[in-house]
């Protein structure tokens, strides 16, 4: 089960905190370069601790992750989308993009134009000198994945981003985060609550038990790419969702 | 308040001839907390002769925080005792109603003090002190007199907040004090005498604790103000040559931390220096004042800086109706068995 | 919204008019309470020396606030970095802030020379724990998730302070500050109330002690309104540089 260089593997990873709870137990599970997978489970179960694993944020009591922010150092390789936008409230939007960068020693000239690039491609192309004071909750949202973006990473991890969102909002920014994925060759590991939005997002959906959480189910959603709207009314759409479902029942 | 007290008053004056002295009511507010300097009005309040002039006297005292000044022009006092003239002079500048109406000591026991063998046994060396110890209203007083007339300078001022620890930290300090107070007690505390430089034997021809009321007091109840003046007349004779020993008492309930040692120390000093007892008082009766002192001493003040000519209407400074009388000369002679 | 902006002022106003209209028809006496008119024209005619003791009072606030300011972030940056010296140390924080100037600052002035140097340290003394406690909370407010931000992008502890702690505890840091500006002002007349001296280097607490003791009471309330207004300039200034530095984005400045 050795990856290769861009992918992700967790085995039998077991996370026990100070104070003896066990968030995680003998977790294993694979994401593919490039690949499009959703992690539901129920509250508490441990989603969130797989992902700050992932990224590198902390680490396994048992057990061995191997992922690309892991990796002799290579920090920039994968990016983080919060539930909260999580920008700097007091820069402006092109200096909160350009943060990822300018930590790593990239200049604001030298990062200006990949900068305007990417707002421009996600619809912020006039709010560059905005604050995020100024900006709806949708806005903001997709300035943070601008920001998780501008690094080119090769994974995007993303923990419930879209949770505190209105229904329009959230599905407007379903379709886009798609396209944007369709455009760049990075791995998605998506966490979120709703049964809905996994099966809609990616091609393939785990399913965690309840704590402590390990992968129980495995869903795999054929539906080719782009995905429309008219997938949502589709019975393959609804039979994936009731797998789904089903398997969190259980779980 | 005032109108009440109008009324008791001019009814008190209208009742006494018709029964024994019934008693006015006042405020006698003084510039410090109890202490010896204090003893003829503290005797006359204590050994009934306040009340044998129909007098019933509330002595409110002052103290280091406290400035009683202000309550006199206000109606909330009835006399003040001030230190020196200066205030007199400031008041009449500034237009308030007051006047003084009697001078109970002939000399200003404001000092300078000094460690012993420092080289300042001189008063002309005094200047030269790196550290000169004086309280906020000396400052604005009678330190601009030493700078202009005897060459004192800024550099050396310090704050002193009545408390004795900097001068006796540090010997080459000088600081101020009354020449019957201090010295006994840097005596108890520091156990050396130190050396004592009145500021009258160097040209600060001031009176002293002046008793100080509203003109329109004056104006209206002359009589009161005369009974009042006598009274404490009388009251400083007995103090200082009969038994004082309940005004002692008095003093001490009123101020804890004096002691009868402190306060005996200080009625042989004042005896000795003169400052209630000496000059004009001796045969004019304690209290007395005189125009040309009170014209010679605010020409030195002019002379040093403090005031322009003309700025204060000496006339409406005191009152010399109420004193030379020759009260209390008789008691005097009674008590020293002549 | 813009007639707010002429509130305070008209208040104002309308107080002075009254003060004057008390005066007047009570007959009160200048010695006791002088008239606004009387207190203005005392102001104008004495300006020159007033002005003097003025600028001395405004020297030690606003010298002893940015001696606070430097203290005050340098220690809350050593605080945040170690929660243990913070422990050990904070006691002595408070203990700074309860004690009273009154009864310190003539201790202070047996020990230091100069008195310039002592009311500075005395304004120093009162402005100085509002700014340390509010900075040390400010450093410790950055959003967790920008933490994890910075540590996933390998920011160096330098980069860290820079961009992310200063910023965040920017907002805590102005809110200290103004609460210290007016408290600097305070301490520094107080100090000189007990602890200056007379003739050289005065401020405007001289000049009402000498106003007091010589019975002139227009020239103590003209030093009065100098420091009234000295206290109302601080809050304004302190009002516009929080809303230039941080109202932008901070929710205490919009709206």
């Amino acid at each position: 089960m050795v990856p290769s260089s861009v992918g992700i593997a967790l085995e039998h990873v077991e996370k026990r905190f100070p104070g003896g709870l066990v968030a995680l137990q003998d977790l294993s599970f694979e994401v593919a370069p490039g690949e499009f997978v959703a992690l539901v489970g129920p509250s508490g179960c441990g989603k969130s601790t797989v992902l700050r694993l992932v990224a590198g944020l902390d680490t396994p009591t048992h057990g061995r992750v191997h992922a690309p922010a892991l990796r002799d150092g290579s920090r920039a390789s994968t990016a983080f989308v919060f539930q909260e936008a999580t920008l700097m409230p007091w820069a402006s939007l092109f200096d909160n993009v350009w943060l990822p960068l300018r930590l790593a020693g990239v200049t604001r000239r030298q990062a200006a134009g990949q900068i305007r690039e990417l707002l421009g491609g996600m619809g912020l192309g006039d709010f560059e000198h905005a604050y995020p004071a100024e900006l709806s909750g949708g806005m903001r949202m997709r300035a943070s994945i601008a920001r998780a973006l501008v690094t080119r990473p090769q994974m995007l991890l993303m923990d419930e981003p879209f949770a505190a969102l209105d229904e329009s909002t959230r599905g407007r920014l379903n379709a886009d985060l798609l396209q944007w994925w369709a455009e760049r060759s990075l791995a998605v590991m998506f966490v979120t609550h709703s049964v809905y939005e996994a099966v809609f997002l990616s091609q393939r959906v785990l399913v965690m038990s309840d704590r402590p959480g390990r992968v129980v189910a495995e869903v795999i959603i054929g539906q080719p790419y782009p995905r429309a709207a008219a997938f949502r009314a589709s019975t393959a759409y609804h039979d994936a969702c009731r797998k789904v479902s089903a398997a969190l029942e259980a779980a | 308040m005032e109108l009440p007290r109008l009324v008791a008053l001019a009814a008190a004056a209208l009742l006494t001839p018709l029964a024994a002295p019934a008693q006015d009511k006042v405020t006698f507010a003084t510039n410090w907390k109890a202490q010896a300097a204090h003893g003829g009005f503290y005797q006359a309040a204590v050994d009934g002769t306040y009340r044998k002039y129909g007098l019933d006297v509330r002595i409110l005292q002052g103290g280091p925080q406290v400035n009683n000044a202000a309550l006199l022009p206000a109606g909330r006092i009835d006399f003040l005792m001030t230190g020196n003239l200066l205030h007199s002079f400031d008041g009449v500048r500034n237009g308030l109603p007051t006047i003084a109406v009697a001078a109970m000591f002939q000399k200003d026991p404001q000092a300078l003090i000094a460690h012993p063998g420092q080289g300042y046994e001189k008063f002309e060396s005094l200047r030269s002190a790196p550290v000169a110890l004086i309280a906020k209203d000396a400052q604005f007083s009678w330190w601009q007199w030493l700078k202009a007339r005897h060459g004192f300078r800024d550099e050396a001022l310090r704050p002193y907040n009545y408390n004795l620890g900097p001068f006796l930290a540090n010997k080459r300090a000088i600081q101020q004090g009354y020449s019957v107070a201090e010295p006994i007690y840097v005596l108890n505390q520091g156990r050396f005498r130190p050396v004592v430089h009145l500021l009258a034997d160097h040209g600060f021809s001031t009176y002293s604790t002046l008793i100080v009321t509203r003109t329109d007091t004056v104006q209206e109840h002359p009589d009161l103000v005369q009974r009042f003046v006598d009274a404490s007349i009388i009251g400083w004779v007995s103090y200082l040559y009969g038994d004082r020993r309940a005004a002692n008492a008095r003093m001490i309930e009123d101020n804890p931390e004096m002691t009868v040692a402190e306060i005996e120390a200080a009625v042989e000093l004042m005896k000795a220096q003169g400052i209630v007892d000496s000059g004009e008082a001796l045969s004019a009766g304690i209290g007395a004042m005189n125009e040309a002192r009170i014209r010679d001493f605010y020409d030195q003040m002019v002379g040093a800086g403090l005031y322009e000519a003309g700025d204060v209407d000496l006339a409406r400074v005191a009152t010399l109706r109420f004193v030379n009388r020759g009260v209390g000369i008789d008691l005097k002679a009674r008590l020293l068995g002549r | 919204m813009s007639a707010n902006r002429w509130l305070p002022l008209l208040t104002m106003v309308a107080l002075l008019i009254g003060w004057e209209a008390l005066v007047r028809l009570a007959e009160i006496p200048h010695y006791t309470l002088p008239a606004p008119s009387l207190v203005a024209r005392t102001l104008w005619q004495n300006f020159p020396s007033l002005a003097t003791s003025w600028w001395f009072t405004l020297k030690i606030t606003f010298g002893g606030l940015a001696l606070a300011a430097v203290g005050g972030v340098l220690i809350a940056a050593v605080f945040a970095l170690s929660r243990r010296v913070e422990a050990a140390l904070f006691p002595l924080a408070v203990v700074l802030q309860v004690t009273p100037i009154v009864a310190i600052a003539p201790l202070i002035l047996i020990y230091v020379e100069s008195t310039t140097a002592a009311l500075l340290l005395c304004a120093w003394v009162v402005a100085f724990f509002p700014i340390l406690s509010n900075t040390v909370l400010g450093l410790r407010a950055a959003d967790p998730n920008l933490r994890d931000l910075f540590r996933l992008y390998g920011a160096t502890p330098w980069q860290r302070l820079r961009l992310l702690l200063v910023p965040s505890a920017l907002p805590y840091f102005i809110g200290g500050l103004k609460i210290s500006g007016g408290l600097s002002l305070i301490g520094a007349v107080t100090a000189e109330m007990v602890a200056g001296v007379a003739g050289r280097e005065t401020g405007l607490a001289s000049r009402i002690l000498e106003a007091s003791f010589r019975s002139e009471t227009p020239k103590m309330f003209a030093a009065l309104a100098l420091l009234m207004i000295t206290g109302v300039l601080i809050f304004w200034a302190f009002n516009a540089l929080s809303r230039a530095l941080i109202g932008r984005w901070h929710a205490s400045e919009i709206n």
